[in-house]
């Protein structure tokens, strides 16, 4: 029964190389949770940004007539993976989880695996 | 202890109006021509509007919570102000998924509340809702975010009537190809249902149903049903979801209340 809170610390302790992670809400872009990040990071620019690479994504399937969902994105930079997890909630709750990663100590799908996990208790 | 205010009258908006209450440290229920601010030590803990399904209908719509486990907690919980961590300690609801849903509330009513330039009408020193602490966000979040909300919806479809007023389809108009949420949207407007009643009976937030709508608008799929003279001569007041009474929030409690036994 972890509150957002402790999901998100959740993230940044469990999760091998993670350094900063956001819940964003991508149809207004806001975050609604931040954790980490720090001065050279700004996680509330990432998360307006990233609902634009989410919601120009979801665009393109919609376009492709594709009746399918996303589960993940994951950009991969020269040091660090940005991964992004789509909440499902049954209402359609329209939110993300951002996660930026360490590359040289993550493991990628170790943190697929529990962002799943974090993922539970924060559906609605 | 809450200090006696004087500074907020005052003041033109709810926003400006809010921001003076925070600035204090105030706790209490600021009252608006759109719905209710309640801030605790300066900090917003919840908004309701006439404008946004609030959190039970939220809930109980999308299944997260059967209404009897709902109203189950409103019973034990409401009179210590304590709902939401009774939904969370019966273990009804996770408390990161109460903590999500409720901020989807907070900003979805702070938007009707904030965006929209209007007046403040009164504040209640000390008054506190009954859903109890859930999860405090600083005043200049909520107002920054409400006015970043309005133009965002603005630059879609320029029109707030959308937002408040009952809507129509527009007759001729073709529907074909809308994807997945839209459609779901269009398909409940009847030409009496406003955005609130939609939201409330897709079970989906207010703003994302704004967006749909303003979207629909837009395409020249939806307009703001013209204000058409009452069907029937039944009341005196058309059917039209006005917030002018700032009671209204505690009228709807004693009336919920009253369901409910």
């Amino acid at each position: 029964m972890a509150n957002l809170e402790t999901s998100l610390k959740e993230c940044l302790g469990s999760i091998d190389g993670a350094t900063a992670v956001a819940l964003v809400d991508y149809t207004s872009g806001m975050a609604l949770g931040t954790l980490g990040g720090g001065k050279d990071f700004n996680l509330e620019v990432a998360a307006a940004g990233n609902t634009d690479v989410v919601r120009s994504k979801l665009r393109t399937m919609e376009h492709l007539g594709l009746k399918d969902e996303i589960e993940d994105i994951l950009i991969t930079l020269n040091t660090q993976y940005h991964l992004i997890r789509l909440l499902k909630g049954r209402g359609g709750n329209g939110l993300f989880l951002y996660l930026v990663l360490d590359s040289s100590r993550a493991n990628l799908a170790m943190a697929r695996h529990l962002l799943r996990r974090i993922e539970a208790d924060l559906e609605v | 202890m809450t200090r006696v205010t004087t500074t907020w009258t005052t003041r033109g908006t709810t926003s400006d109006a809010l921001g003076a209450l925070a600035a204090e440290g105030a706790t209490g229920a600021l009252s608006g021509e759109r719905g209710i601010v309640y801030l605790s030590a300066g900090r917003v803990v919840h908004v309701e509007s006439a404008f946004t399904p609030d959190l039970g209908a939220l809930l109980t719509h999308s299944g997260a919570v059967p209404p009897d486990g709902w109203w189950d907690a409103v019973d034990r919980g409401g009179t210590e102000h304590r709902v939401g961590h009774r939904l969370v300690d019966s273990g009804r609801l996770a408390a990161g998924a109460l903590e999500v849903c409720h901020l989807g509330a907070l900003f979805d009513a702070a938007y009707f509340v904030l965006a929209h330039d209007t007046r403040a009408r009164r504040f209640r020193p000390g008054a506190v809702h009954w859903l109890g602490p859930v999860r405090a966000v600083p005043v200049d979040v909520v107002v920054r975010e409400s006015g970043r909300r309005r133009d965002l919806l603005d630059r879609i479809w320029p029109d707030p009537a959308v937002d408040t007023l009952p809507l129509a389809r527009v007759p001729g108009a073709g529907t074909a190809e809308l994807p997945g949420r839209r459609g779901r949207t269009l398909a409940q407007v009847d030409g009496v249902r406003t955005a609130a009643e939609i939201a409330s009976a897709l079970a989906c937030r207010t703003y994302h149903t704004l967006v749909e709508l303003r979207r629909l608008a837009a395409d020249g799929l939806v307009r703001a049903a013209p204000p058409a003279a009452p069907p029937l001569p039944a009341g005196p007041e058309p059917r039209a979801v006005v917030w002018d009474d700032p009671d209204t929030a505690l009228l709807r409690r004693l009336r919920d209340a009253l369901e409910a036994l």
